[in-house]
């Protein structure tokens, strides 16, 4: 064997020990070739933030703004109205000049144009580059908040990415119960500590009855669960909640599930040193007066306050220990900035997985045998060296999948195939050409040099082809098809060194070794 | 194993009848499509599919009634009592699937508001159902939810082995599970009517979306196609290639409408490999055509300048594509529901791929010589010279010495 055909071979059996080395499961990498949600089972969710929702609120806070420092500058309180997400309009008491708002407006509101409507009264639109900074943080805080839940269930390998403008692509494989997973991360978990007025009612006039009057426009009427004696569930009952919010879930440093004396589940929450101030003021001003905990406008209870209390307490409620665990986990990972909508679900059971990657697995085992049958029935000698190209081309192929950790689905089996077709195919166009040149009188290692040179440019031809297919299959797929694409697009790039470098050696090692080999087994 | 040694088929014979079969086929799938219309499946059409195995054999008036808008069809063989629920889209994102399973849930198993489902939760809710119990009396440390979510874990992993539940002696032989913890599972959970084996729910806006994006990547990589064979050949070529890849998706679309089988994104996926797999024949036989002009000094006319390509790589285009049609073949016979109609589809674009190339193609070329003023029958060297072809210009010994 010369010096450069050994090298040859030393790089091959390198490639060939480097790629394998990477499909060997470790302690630290059980898995080096991810299964896809097809085939292990999870659930795939394409959801759409509704980010308006975050620029309603910062428009809403706006307008409350302005009202606070009209009352703080003792001026009339504007009368305001939302016409959209991003604008609202204060009509303004007419006996003050504008400009007395217009000030306030310029201190306090710099995120909105302000312009005049024809009647006269203020309209504050949000500044565009102020909406997108939102929405932009908006999708950021979604993620971060999504990505905490998703970790505090304890997903394996999650995956949360933005698609376009303002959606998301969750995937969580190995999810067994879809059901509370979507849950969890749709919830909003908005959790708000606010001073109810007078008392609850069973329908939202009732409710409205016992209200102080220059209260009645700072209310809000929200629906709760009325619990009988024994702290069950027994239809729903309203509040009037005060509209301003003193505490917040961002107040809050920790929330765990824990047990009243009664055995009854509840979260205990404590609070940060900022939020502890908020809240001891807040039951400290307010003793005997009842204070709502209000989840996403809705009231979990309403409990009368004992006496003041400043570090940490406890949310009772009627809830199962299940919605006790998760609302803690909502609670400890952050509320999200804007309400979520389902797009998209695709959620495989294990059960499904399992059969699905048996049955997959099954057919390229027989399809591979069957081929290397074929080519062995066909090319006799030469055979054997496809098929040992054939191989490796499989090990690079899974070796690659596993060092670029793409995920195999169930299109991407489909996608091995193939590129064993391809592999097998560049093998042929080789053959073929060495069997023509044998048939014209050539030498042996003439035919095998010849064969290889003349087939080189009808391979790269035909792997350019699919190769253009593969890219557009990547740009225009999504999950499963992607992976397909990936799968494809390695195998092609690894189908030409099989076909070109690694058969080439094989054949140099078995004729040139010889002086002048007369027979080819083909 | 040799096969067509030397053969001399008269290929461009027969493009008009290869022609007129095309066409027949084409025509075939065009009735049934007017006849039944595209089956769309999910991916494209939007609204929800569910799958659900039952313990015991399906209640299908249940289902039928609870669930007015839905097909309801058997999934798999009848003892499997499993079925599938196609439901059609409603005209809002909503998470529609989730909320039809849960209606059966709540329809089918009453118990569910006093008792955990074993065959319907995960083991998350069952770990925390044990460990706030806590019948072993393991206490509250860590170690002890740990015990009692490895007992979860592993039965559920037995209800995947299984499929669903039938009895709960199969729960409680699960690994792990104590007499005590056997007990209070037999107490505190029951066995619900149904396993969830798979749900789907496609809003309008993505079903929408991904049939842009599907027809975007199947015209355009048809086009990219063209483009690159008409660089690397001429223009005739692109254009016939273009023809054939065009003819090999469509005759593989007559045959999804002819078994009516559904129109998935995994069926676009099978499109376009076939775009890019199928034409690989055609420019196997362009290359030889396009070597055999630079090397013939006799007058040759087109006809003969693809019959003696065709021939000459016919035994290439057999072995590939019969390597290819077995591996296809043995995914259909063996590779269960989920790729059969994706291999049915690849298989009869591999084939007519194949068939294309010895008639679709020929006939195009043919025809484009004829309305061009024959300049394709002029043999000599090749017009276009690429750097692959002046690397095979240099002779074989010279290479070899040079890698020595």
């Amino acid at each position: 064997m010369t010096r450069s055909l050994l090298w040859k071979v030393i790089i091959i059996l390198a490639v060939l020990v480097g790629f394998a080395a990477a499909m060997i499961p470790t302690a630290d990498n059980p898995e080096p070739i991810r299964r896809g949600l097809d085939l292990k089972g999870g659930t795939h969710l394409v959801m759409r933030v509704n980010v308006g929702d975050a620029v309603r609120l910062e428009t809403d806070q706006g307008s409350e703004m302005l009202k606070a420092q009209a009352k703080k500058a003792n001026l009339p309180i504007p009368t305001t109205r939302r016409v959209n997400d991003n604008t609202f309009i204060a009509t303004l008491p007419a006996e003050t000049p504008a400009t007395e708002y217009e000030r306030i407006a310029k201190d306090y509101l710099g995120s909105f144009d302000l312009s005049r409507t024809p009647d006269g009264a203020l309209q504050f639109k949000m500044k565009t580059a102020v909406q997108t900074a939102l929405e932009r943080d908006t999708i950021t805080h979604t993620v971060e908040t999504i990505d905490n839940r998703v970790n505090a269930l304890g997903v394996t390998e999650p995956y949360i990415a933005t698609e376009g403008a303002n959606r998301l692509v969750i995937e969580l494989p190995g999810v067994d119960d879809p059901a509370r997973v979507k849950d969890i991360i749709k919830t909003t978990a908005q959790l708000q500590f606010r001073l109810v007025e007078g008392e609850p009612g069973s329908t939202p006039e009732a409710a409205m009855t016992n209200v102080p009057a220059n209260m009645k426009t700072e209310v809000d009427i929200l629906p709760g669960t009325r619990e009988d004696a024994l702290g069950r569930s027994a239809g729903v009952e309203y509040y009037a909640i005060r509209k301003t919010v003193p505490v917040t879930g961002t107040d809050l440093k920790n929330a765990k599930a824990s047990k009243s004396q009664m055995g009854q589940p509840n979260v205990a929450f404590s609070l940060t040193p900022d939020g502890a101030r908020k809240f001891g003021d807040l039951t400290g001003q307010n003793i005997k007066r009842r204070l709502a905990i209000v989840l996403d406008n809705k009231v979990i209870s309403a409990p009368v306050i004992n006496s003041q209390i400043n570090e940490s307490g406890v949310i009772e409620g009627t809830f199962t220990p299940q919605q006790v665990a998760d609302l803690s986990l909502q609670l400890r990972s952050g509320s999200l900035p804007a309400s979520l909508t389902t797009l998209e679900e695709r959620t495989v059971g294990p059960s499904l997985g399992r059969d699905s990657i048996r049955q997959g697995v099954l057919a390229s085992l027989i399809g591979f045998i069957a081929l290397i049958l074929a080519v062995l029935l066909f090319y006799k000698g030469a055979g054997v060296n496809a098929v040992l190209a054939l191989l490796l081309n499989l090990v690079i192929l899974l070796g690659m999948m596993a060092l670029f950790h793409a995920t195999l689905t169930l299109p991407g089996i489909a996608g091995i195939i193939l590129t064993l077709g391809m592999a097998i195919d560049s093998n042929v166009l080789v053959f073929e050409r060495i069997r023509e040149e044998l048939r014209d009188g050539k030498m042996v290692r003439a035919a095998i040099e010849n064969g290889f040179s003349r087939a080189f440019g009808t391979i790269i031809d035909t792997h350019m082809t699919t190769i253009i297919s593969a890219l557009f299959l990547f740009q225009f797929g999504t999950g499963p098809i992607k992976g397909f694409a990936v799968t494809l697009l390695i195998g092609l790039f690894a189908s030409v060194f099989t076909a070109f470098f690694v058969s080439r050696v094989i054949f140099d090692v078995m004729y040139k070794s010889q002086n002048r080999p007369t027979e080819m087994s083909i | 194993m040799q096969i067509f040694v030397n053969s001399k088929y008269d290929f461009v014979k027969w493009r008009f009848y290869a022609v007129s079969f095309s066409v027949l086929f084409m025509l075939l799938g065009l009735a049934m499509f007017l006849k039944h219309g595209v089956n769309w499946g999910i991916d494209f059409a939007g609204g929800a599919t569910i799958t659900l195995r039952f313990k015991d054999a399906v209640p299908m008036d249940r289902l039928r009634a609870d669930l007015t808008s839905a097909s309801i069809q058997q999934y798999g063989k009848a003892e499997d009592h499993a079925v599938l629920i196609r439901l059609p889209e409603l005209n809002k994102e909503t998470d529609y699937a989730g909320q039809v399973v849960g209606k059966l849930n709540t329809d089918l198993n009453p118990q569910t508001t006093t008792k955990l489902d074993l065959n319907f939760h995960g083991k998350d809710r069952l770990t925390e159902l044990l460990a706030s119990a806590d019948p072993e009396a393991k206490g509250t440390a860590p170690a002890a939810r740990d015990y009692y979510k490895n007992i979860a874990q592993n039965i559920v992993t037995r209800r995947s082995e299984l499929g669903v539940f039938t009895n709960m002696a199969q729960v409680t032989s699960a690994p792990g599970v104590t007499t005590r913890i056997a007990g209070f599972l037999n107490d505190k959970c029951f066995l619900g009517a149904f396993n969830v084996l798979d749900q789907e729910t496609v809003g309008p806006q993505v079903g929408h979306d991904l049939q842009q994006k599907a027809i975007f990547a199947v015209v355009l990589s048809t086009l990219a196609m063209g483009l690159y064979l008409w660089i690397r050949f001429d223009l005739m070529f692109g254009a016939s290639a273009i023809v054939c890849i065009v003819h090999d998706v469509l005759m593989s679309l007559a045959f999804l409408m002819m078994i009516n089988g559904e129109f998935s994104l995994n069926i676009v996926a099978a499109l376009l490999l076939i775009v890019g797999f199928s034409i690989n024949d055609t420019v196997v036989m362009y290359d030889r055509v396009r070597e055999n002009r630079r090397k013939l000094k006799t007058r040759m006319s087109l006809e003969e300048q693809l019959n003696l390509a065709m021939n000459q790589t016919l035994s290439r285009t057999i072995l590939t594509s019969g390597s290819v049609v077995i591996v296809l073949v043995a995914l259909i016979l063996f590779g269960g529901k989920v790729i059969h109609e994706f291999a049915w589809i690849l298989l009869i674009g591999v084939l007519a791929g194949t068939y294309s190339t010895v008639t679709i193609v020929p006939a195009v070329a043919i025809a484009w010589n004829n309305l061009t003023g024959r300049k394709h029958d002029l043999a000599g060297p090749a017009n276009r010279p690429t750097r692959v072809e002046t690397k095979q210009d240099v002779p074989p010994q010279q290479r070899k010495r040079r890698a020595g």
